[in-house]
């Protein structure tokens, strides 16, 4: 279902990070956290990295594996009501593509800081070695 | 720490290789920075990012599957199986004398003069306790009604089900039972079904009469709550289940503040005609936080002074309960049923009631028509009163025949005094329910013969929680003159005696 249509899911949980346009939104937020901590002249790059993968991870925890149930009444009695997020998507589906996406996103997001907190930039050839 | 220095590794592919493939120098330059980004890595950030993206590689091609959904039969065995099944029949065989074949016929309105199998006989079988079945002045409502609205309503509340007599019959209902609000339903089976499940869900705990009736089970099964009986109107029982669930919710105090616990009790039992000992159940509450609801639809327009049910017979504060449920079908002689309660607590079910948002509503005729019997119920409430001794006379009257002859031993009545509707069960059953139930339906039929109309109290077998033994059920109404009443009570001692023997 996408967000904001008339539909017949009984938990909307499961499907919401199928809907068309999320990972979008999800990455684009991960990159608004990284600028705004960016912006704060008294982090360095790499210490910036750092929180963003710690501020990521820790949400994502939060959201995803410590809250349970649905803020909404489903129709179904409260099946879900002891499930985190996680366990909600997809019905309990294992190795679902959103399911995918999320596992790999921290494992690209510490990838990525490892490797672009080294200043380096694509158009000009300085580097810097970084330890 | 193993270090690994290789700024020097990359140098002969940059120089000859990459340069004879044609590739241009910045691009050549960028992949050297990249390549030398970091020329002294230690091992193991080295190792740790391979194994993380190999760990990608491999969630990316993991394949799809379901938890529960494995079948360890193999193809064959699955074909043997199917092979091997033969369909039951859809109807199966039962006996000749199965009472569902063999089903009395009435013509005519059920009113005090009953004609059931073209014979015309004094109802003592029907729930119309006020008489408002045949009142004129009911009638008259309804047909103006029916003139008016028409029949049906053709619609749920929700979608254009809604007429002024909907909200005129919950505005009167909640006045008369001095409550905030009211909600209608348009069957009565349906309203407790539908209230139960409405608030009552998973990992709640329910404590319930063994006596409740078919509905009050249905909604009980609706809500896939933990459900928990207790001997019927014992309060040791229940106090004994409340104080072992304190325990447990000690143990576990995060969980049993999200865990909603209910009483579900009826104020008049229809399966076994006594009242629920309201007041203790009010003390039970308060002591360990429970809410009560009260399902009334005997006792509604029966019990109390002007009809409001257990709780003015009780004299006990009707915010002191948190649901009252009740049919229409009984005493007020309509279709549908009614809940009522605080605002925050019926407004609930304009949303999660089933039978409400899902269902037709009442037609209109049957809404004004319960508009008008409770217009009589209020200008006259010595309606009431008056058969309230009715019921002393039926009572004293059948035990007292049963208590002169020596075949007291046959039949025990089963009720309250002032209950309108007895039963009469076998005091020794013969052993199995088949022959107890064709013996009590021979007594029907003894006194149908003689123009009284009893009925058997029915119940789906296999599917009540506590199957309550076979009885004849006796209502006693207002329309019941003396006369009758002594008619009947010794139509049944001649049946007993000449068929129980």
């Amino acid at each position: 279902m996408n967000v904001g249509v008339a539909h017949s899911e009984v938990n909307p949980n499961t499907r919401v990070m199928n809907s068309r346009g999320i990972w979008l939104t999800y990455a684009l937020g991960v990159g608004m956290l990284h600028i705004v901590l960016l912006s704060i002249p008294f982090f360095s790059v790499p210490v910036v990295w750092t929180l963003t993968n710690v501020i990521h991870n820790f949400g994502m925890y939060v959201f995803m594996h410590a809250v349970k149930g649905t803020p909404f009444e489903t129709p179904d009695q409260g099946k879900a009501r002891l499930l985190t997020h996680w366990e909600q998507l997809d019905y309990g589906v294992q190795f679902t593509s959103s399911r995918k996406f999320f596992t790999i996103s921290p494992i690209i997001l510490y990838v990525a800081s490892r490797h672009l907190e080294q200043e380096v930039t694509f158009l000009s050839i300085g580097f810097r070695y970084p330890f | 720490m193993l270090f690994i220095d290789y700024s020097s590794a990359f140098n002969t592919i940059i120089s000859t290789k990459l340069r004879t493939l044609g590739l241009n120098t910045s691009i050549c330059n960028w992949i050297l920075d990249f390549l030398m980004g970091s020329p002294q890595a230690p091992a193991y950030h080295l190792v740790l990012e391979g194994i993380l993206i190999l760990w990608i590689i491999r969630l990316l091609f993991s394949k799809t599957y379901k938890l529960q959904e494995r079948s360890d039969l193999t193809e064959k065995e699955k074909e043997d199986l199917i092979e091997e099944w033969q369909p039951e029949p859809l109807v199966p065989p039962m006996s000749k004398d199965h009472p569902s074949l063999n089903y009395d016929i009435v013509t005519g309105p059920p009113s005090h003069k009953i004609i059931v199998n073209g014979k015309e006989c004094i109802n003592f079988a029907s729930f119309n306790f006020l008489g408002f079945l045949d009142n004129e002045r009911v009638k008259q409502k309804a047909l103006t009604s029916l003139r008016r609205y028409g029949v049906g309503t053709c619609g749920p509340r929700g979608f254009y089900g809604t007429f002024d007599v909907h909200l005129e019959l919950e505005d009167r209902l909640a006045k008369f039972m001095k409550t905030e609000e009211a909600i209608i339903y348009s069957y009565g089976f349906a309203t407790i079904a539908s209230a139960i499940p409405a608030y009552s869900k998973r990992g709640d705990i329910v404590f319930v009469d063994e006596a409740a009736c078919f509905s009050i089970q249905k909604g009980l099964q609706a809500s896939r709550s933990f459900i928990k009986y207790f001997k019927h109107n014992d309060m040791e029982d229940l106090e004994r289940l409340l104080k072992e669930q304190e325990i447990e919710d000690q143990r576990n105090p995060r969980k049993a503040r999200v865990t909603r616990r209910f009483i579900i009790v009826e104020g008049l039992y229809i399966n076994t005609a006594d009242v629920c000992p309201l007041p203790d159940l009010v003390k039970l509450k308060y002591k360990y936080k429970v809410r009560i609801f009260l399902e009334e639809s005997m006792s509604f327009g029966v019990l109390g002074e002007h009809g409001r049910g257990v709780t003015e017979h009780f004299g006990v504060n009707i915010d002191d309960i948190d649901l009252i449920s009740a049919n229409m079908e009984n005493a007020v002689a309509s279709i549908g049923g009614f809940c009522c309660g605080r605002s925050f607590v019926i407004d609930h079910q304009r949303l999660s009631g089933q039978g409400y948002c899902f269902s037709a509503s009442l037609p209109p005729m049957l809404a004004a028509a319960a508009i008008e019997a409770l217009n009589i119920m209020e200008e006259d409430p010595v309606v009431i009163l008056i058969w309230f001794r009715f019921f002393i006379f039926m009572y004293d009257l059948v035990n007292k025949y049963f208590q002169i002859d020596s075949y007291s031993a046959v039949k025990s009545v089963i009720g309250e005094v002032y209950a309108p509707a007895l039963h009469l069960q076998l005091e020794r059953s013969s052993g199995s329910r088949d022959t107890d139930v064709r013996m009590l339906r021979s007594i029907v039929d003894y006194c149908l013969e003689r123009q009284i109309a009893l009925t058997l109290a029915r119940y789906l077998d296999k599917e009540e929680r506590f199957l309550p033994p076979p009885s004849i059920r006796v209502v006693v109404t207002i329309e019941q003159t003396e006369e009758d009443i002594e008619k009947a009570a010794s139509c049944i001692r001649e049946a007993a005696l000449a068929i129980l023997k």
